[in-house]
């Protein structure tokens, strides 16, 4: 192959971001927009763990007859990996809250626009008269 | 070793959890509430200085016992000062942080408990868990464990303004928490390069890999993790582009609810700030972003603030707008100026915290927010008027409150660090602000009362009245002695320079 | 060989999730680049992670929005 598969992965990783960012910020269907979070979070996610990646290593778990140094050497690193665990579920959770609201907001506005929902309320509390008199 | 810096964040979260199991018995909630709440304050004074590990994996040179079976490629290397745990550091600075915090965070759960009719609920709890997230977020010496609970404070930041039953707050808290799921994963971006930089998460360690040549400090990598890191920062601290989200959160939540919330920005602003200042001071620009940004914040959001007719708006933008002299203290980057910056977000915490409860009366007494339709509150509450008044002399620093002390102390640092054109910017806003509040007030306490305007008849609550002095002694007190705050704080900005 | 099959699919199947209209086919198809990440976990030797992400992100994140779907429109709005 022409590329290593550490360099295509932190490609992948890249690429689920900006596809995420790009969700996010130009896509006006807010369901939507929580998909592009979560493949932000999962590109961030998939950045980490690739990180750790040793190529040609082994999983990080310490069998008996191997050496320290022998171990330090090939073993993937798993400090990142830690970190991804937390971040996971910390994501999903996030999207959780997200989406109930976003249920909530439906019921009241019977859209699920990010134009209609999230701009009009802006419209409604900037006051029409900027220099009012007091 | 110390067994009682964990517990400033485990007591809280444990008093969180235990609200949850008395839903609906309100007596019972109420004086467990406050009771955990006095002690949130007087933890922090009973600690010792120093570091705790979590787990007890101390560095490995604090523990010999361990270090001799383990060989020479890992004893004799920087592996040996490397900290393998989760570290809690906690010194004077954090003591005063922490105090300052709990302090707060006591008045505002004393005047929610007292305003609102049923205190069992998720507005307790989610209140308790934003001042665990927040606490651990002083306290932490791990920059992964930062992000954490940074995601964690967000999330309560979102759950606060949704209990609080105001006008479009859901849109808002979606909308803050959409923004906030693009910045998080951008702060963790950055972390997870300062992790592939220097394998580390330990903020010591990293300063200690990049200050000890074991990394190369003008890795291009390094740099895109500063620009990361600062973005999470200004999310979290809610500095521009994010100033008019951050001033909407607090228009969206309850007084009481505001009152915490700024307290979580401000100390935010200081923790990520003094963690971006360790880490990347060497590169010559992020000091002067610092200080760009905040001139920029103070700038937009006053400016801003003159423009608005709800008065939550009005505090919340002058509470952003305010930032901005902590963020000149800090980015200057002297002794003195850090000092300064530092004690302005004591004072700004207390101050705006004040003006919120403060301005939190109006809203009990008339469920109105528009200063269009308010006036003549002065003949209902005279006392409470001249509170209210007191604080905004306390923002706008006028001598004997505190605010005067730092803002006279980041005008000294900012002309002995020869940029006096910051002084005459923050002497312009001071005043900019002063006349911004005394518009609001004016319109809301001294105009004569329109005739559409009805008053409920209750008398504000005596808790309400309690916090709203305890803050003004401690105005008092800081401004009078304002070495009480300097000389824990000292300290820490020494060891920055 | 598989793991650039794998990198492939996780983008692929992103763009595809977001450009359908039909937002509960949108849901489901949520779960290609989750279950693509997984496998790719599984290949960058984190093999515990790899099985919480397989949880997360094809059976539980799926469900959520297929939930939230239903709970509102199916259709994108125009």
């Amino acid at each position: 192959m022409i590329i290593d598969p550490q360099l295509g992965s932190f490609f992948t990783a890249g690429a689920l971001i900006i596809i995420g960012l790009f969700a996010a910020l130009f896509i006006d269907n807010l369901i939507k927009k929580v998909i592009g979070l979560l493949f932000i979070a999962d590109g961030v996610n998939l950045f980490i763990v690739t990180m750790g990646y040793k190529a040609g290593g082994i999983v990080y778990v310490f069998l008996p007859g191997m050496t320290v140094d022998w171990f330090a050497q090939n073993a993937s690193y798993p400090l990142p990996f830690a970190l991804v665990l937390t971040s996971i579920v910390i994501g999903a959770s996030t999207l959780a809250v997200m989406l109930s609201l976003i249920i909530i907001l439906y019921k009241k506005h019977g859209s699920i626009k990010a134009s209609k929902i999230l701009g009009e309320k802006g419209n409604q509390t900037q006051s029409k008269t900027p220099g009012d008199k007091i | 070793m110390n067994p009682l810096i964990p517990l400033m964040v485990i007591i809280p979260i444990a008093c969180a959890l235990i609200l949850n199991l008395f839903h609906t018995k309100d007596r019972t909630v109420k004086i467990i509430a406050i009771i955990i709440a006095i002690i949130l304050p007087s933890i922090p004074l009973f600690t010792n200085y120093g570091y705790h590990y979590f787990g007890g994996y101390a560095p490995l040179i604090e523990n010999p016992a361990l270090a001799q079976g383990l060989p020479v490629s890992i004893t004799a290397s920087a592996l040996n000062v490397f900290h393998p745990a989760i570290t809690y550091y906690f010194g004077s600075a954090q003591q005063i942080f922490m105090v300052v915090l709990g302090i707060i965070a006591f008045l505002a759960i004393l005047t929610s408990l007292s305003e609102t009719r049923k205190p069992s609920g998720v507005y307790a709890f989610l209140m308790f868990m934003g001042v665990a997230s927040m606490s651990a977020i002083i306290l932490t010496d791990d920059i992964f464990n930062l992000y954490v609970f940074f995601e964690i404070i967000a999330v309560t930041q979102v759950g606060i303004v949704v209990a609080s039953k105001v006008k479009g707050n859901m849109e808002t808290a979606l909308k803050y928490m959409i923004i906030g799921s693009i910045a998080s994963p951008l702060l963790l971006l950055g972390v997870a390069l300062l992790l592939g930089v220097t394998g580390n998460v330990n903020i010591t360690d990293i300063i200690y890999s990049i200050k000890t040549g074991l990394v190369n400090p003008q890795s291009p990598v390094l740099l895109m993790a500063c620009g990361l890191i600062i973005f999470g920062w200004l999310y979290a601290a809610g500095l521009p582009p994010f100033h008019t989200i951050k001033s909407e959160i607090y228009s969206r939540a309850l007084p009481h609810g505001a009152a915490l919330l700024q307290a979580f920005s401000v100390f935010t602003l200081v923790a990520i700030g003094l963690i971006i200042i360790k880490i990347f001071a060497f590169f010559p620009f992020a000091n002067v972003f610092i200080v760009g940004i905040s001139v920029i914040a103070m700038i937009l959001s006053i400016t801003m603030a003159l423009m608005q007719t709800d008065f939550k708006r009005i505090i919340g933008f002058l509470a952003v707008g305010e930032l901005g002299y902590i963020g000149i203290g800090l980015g200057l980057g002297t002794a003195a100026s850090i000092t300064a910056g530092l004690f302005q977000a004591i004072n700004e915490a207390i101050i705006t915290a004040f003006l919120f409860i403060g301005f939190g009366t109006i809203l009990y007494k008339t469920r109105e927010s528009d200063i269009r339709k308010l006036g003549g509150i002065m003949v209902e509450m005279p006392k409470v008027t001249l509170l209210v008044l007191l604080s905004g002399l306390a923002m706008a620093g006028v001598p004997p409150l505190n605010a005067f002390q730092s803002k006279l102390m980041l005008i000294q640092s900012s002309l002995s660090a020869g940029v006096p054109e910051l002084g005459i910017i923050m002497i312009l806003l001071s005043i900019v602000t002063f006349m911004t509040f005394m518009k609001a007030f004016y319109a809301i306490y001294m105009r004569p009362k329109p005739s559409t305007l009805k008053i409920i008849d209750s008398n504000i609550p005596k808790a309400t009245i309690f916090s709203l002095v305890v803050f003004l002694i401690l105005c008092i007190i800081l401004g009078l002695f304002p070495q009480i705050a300097t000389s824990y704080l000292q300290p820490l900005a020494n060891s920055l320079i | 060989m598989i793991e650039y099959i794998l990198m492939i699919v996780a983008v692929l199947g992103a763009v595809i999730a977001l450009t359908q209209r039909d937002l509960l086919k949108t849901a489901i198809l949520t779960g290609i680049p989750g279950a693509a990440i997984a496998f790719l976990f599984q290949f960058l030797l984190a093999p515990d992670v790899a099985l919480t992400q397989a949880i997360v992100g094809t059976a539980i994140v799926p469900v959520f929005f297929a939930l939230a779907v239903k709970k509102t429109l199916r259709m994108e709005e125009e």
